[in-house]
Parts: structure tokens; sequence; C-alpha cells
């Protein structure tokens, strides 16, 4: 559903992919959608119905606008579909997490936030809790947007509270707080980073249950920071340029404490794209850990997907110091 | 006021010593680096 910067690729994803029968790309803008069927070379059928129509498919995923991905996937779990979404609005994210409960008792999956960050992110925290006996923090950081949708998001998210994990119950921080030098793989290097209304710790903190501090920041501009409550006010790269993400896990292992960090680097449609057709192939294989609502941080082994997502193209990376754990 | 400041220096020194002797925060990375994540580090 939506054939966006996301959802092209993710389509381009699946048509390559030898255990996709077919593919049904839905979009509402009939241009849009006449170069991304162009673009996949007929593999895929075009469809201009409304996104929430019924579809004949065993899984759908959800790529159009933020902000209406909670009534689609209920409308599809009522037909009993597997649904993902990669929305990075937080509302969506907690709307759909909401729907656990259904979800389970359907024996359906809706995985949330499946692209970059969240999505990505989630894949690498679980990847770096794995490396460390117990998960004390958790800290996402991203740099870049996919397409136009993506980059609005971004200065959405740049104007309202963040959500932050701390000590057992959430905290509401200003926008555009919590500088903080966030150094990702080259080029990208290093970039000030700001709370913004990131849905990333709503995903995180189920998966770790320890967890006493989880945050999530976004690169930012003066000029993105001083704007975030106005509409914006140019025009938005319809590709979007390379981006990173970097998760940083601080734990404790034996009787040593022990930071593990994670990074990725890619054009952030790209590799949300991989991300969300690897998840619904799991979710339709039945390769998840359970059935219900929840982020990839809980529903999948992280090695094993990493390992797909690389032969797919997303290159990942770990950060390493020369210093051995902190006693 | 000279030996109030040479005072408030001699103290500022000791507490700065004590610190640094007693400190256990370990050492922070000096050098290393962004690493590609390949073969077993990815099953």
């Amino acid at each position: 559903m939506g054939a966006g910067a996301v959802g092209a690729r993710l389509a381009r994803q699946l048509v390559s992919t030898d255990a996709v029968e077919s593919v049904v790309v839905r979009e509402e803008r009939t241009s849009r959608l006449d170069a991304v069927a162009q673009s996949l070379g007929g593999s895929a059928l075009a469809d201009q119905a409304p996104y929430a129509d019924p579809v004949d498919a065993d899984v759908v995923v959800l790529a159009g606008p933020a902000g209406s991905h909670v009534s689609q996937a209920r409308a599809f779990m009522e037909r009993n579909q597997h649904v993902v979404s990669v929305s990075d609005e937080l509302a969506d994210v907690r709307g759909l997490l909401d729907l656990d409960i259904e979800a389970r008792e359907r024996r359906l999956s809706v995985v949330v936030g499946a692209g970059f960050c969240p999505g990505l992110t989630d894949v690498l925290a679980a990847h770096a809790a794995s490396r460390v006996d117990e998960v004390d923090e958790v800290h996402v950081a991203k740099a870049g947007t996919g397409g136009p949708a993506c980059a609005r998001q971004h200065h959405r998210a740049l104007g309202h509270m963040a959500h932050d994990w701390r000590d057992g119950g959430w905290v509401q921080r200003p926008p555009g707080s919590g500088r903080e030098l966030c150094w990702f793989p080259d080029p990208i290097g290093a970039q000030d980073c700001y709370r913004a209304a990131l849905p990333d710790a709503r995903l995180l903190v189920p998966a770790f249950p320890s967890v006493a501090r989880v945050t999530a920041r976004v690169a930012a501009t003066r000029r993105d920071r001083l704007t975030a409550g106005l509409p914006m006010l140019w025009p938005t790269h319809p590709e979007g340029g390379p981006g990173a993400v970097r998760v940083e896990v601080r734990g404790s292992r034996g009787a040593a404490r022990d930071v593990v960090v994670y990074g990725a680097i890619d054009r952030p449609a790209v590799a949300a794209g991989a991300v969300s057709a690897v998840a619904a192939l799991w979710a339709v294989e039945g390769r998840l850990r359970r059935v219900g609502a929840g982020g990839l941080a809980e529903l999948v082994e992280p090695g094993p997907f990493l390992g797909e997502l690389v032969r797919r193209g997303v290159r990942t990376a770990v950060f390493q110091g020369d210093a051995a754990p902190v006693a | 006021m000279i030996r109030k400041a040479l005072a408030a220096l001699a103290i500022a020194g000791l507490v700065a010593a004590v610190l640094r002797m007693r400190g256990t925060g370990g050492t922070p990375p000096q050098e290393g680096g962004w690493r590609e994540l390949s073969g077993p580090e990815l099953s």
C-alpha cells in the first residue's frame, strides 16, 4: 500500500524474491503508480483502489502516508491478513501496538515500524543486546530521510514532544533539546542529534524488560530546529540522500560494564524497503518469534535477519574502540 | 588576598590529584572505528 520512495523499493525487493508468487502495488496517485509499475517491468500488478480496500494477499505492507496505518491494519486483520507497517509516526506506532491482543487472538502478525529507523535500528539493538548479559540502556540516533513523506515526518517530529523511557516510566522532553554529537558510519560522520517525537523507545522497551533508559534522537540543522513549528517551507528531494543510523546498547557482561555500538549507512528508503520486504516474507513463512503486534526487536532473530539484509545490499557495521570493558 | 588565592589553588590541585589517583572511570577508546559486520557475526 503506497508506492512512494519506500513502497517502490519494497516492491522491487519482493518481485526479485523467488518465494513471492505475485505482488500488488496499490497507489492512489496515477502518475506515480504508472512510473513504479513501468520500472518494475510488468512483474507487479498495479492497482489504484483506496488503500484500505480488500486485496488478495497473504501479507499487506503499509507504506502509504503516515497517520492512517492503524485503521488500515485493523481492516486487513479483519480479513485475516498479516500486516507490516513502515510508519515512523508515534501515534501510528502506539495505535498499532494496541492491536496486539486482537492480532494474537487471530494468530496474525502485525510488524510495527519495519523501516530504517525504527526497523533496522530495532534489529541492530536486538543484535547488540545479544552481546551483553543484561541491557541497561539503549540509545538510537538517525541521520537523513527517505522520500518526501519521510522528510515531512522528520519535520513534524522535531515539533512535538519526545518520549523517553527512564527508570521504569515515560518522560516527555521538549523537541530539539538534548543535543548530542553522534558519530555515524562514514561518510555521514559526526552529526548533532536532538530529541523529537520518535517512536523508537515505544518499540524497544517491550523487547528489553530490564532496560532503564531508552532514548532516540534525530540529526537536525539549526534551520530544521528553528522552523520545526512551521509548515515545510521548501520542497524535499524526491528520493532523499544517504542516511545512517546508530544504536548504542549499554549493559553488563559478567561483572564488567560494556557498550556495543552498531550502525548502518544506506539511502533510508532503500534500506526501509529491504527491511519491510524481509519482515513481510518472515511473517508469511512463520519465522517471527511470536504472533501479535510488536517491533522487530521483539519479533525476529536478529542475526539471521541482518544476514538476509546484508545479502540484499544493506551495509551494517560495528564500532570498535581499543579499550577493554570497564570492571 | 594573595595568600587566599594560593590556598585556593593548592586545595584545587590537591582535590584534582586525589580524583586522578582514585578515579575508576577507565580509559575511553583512543582509537578504533567502524568495521562492517560479516560472516559469523550475522548468524
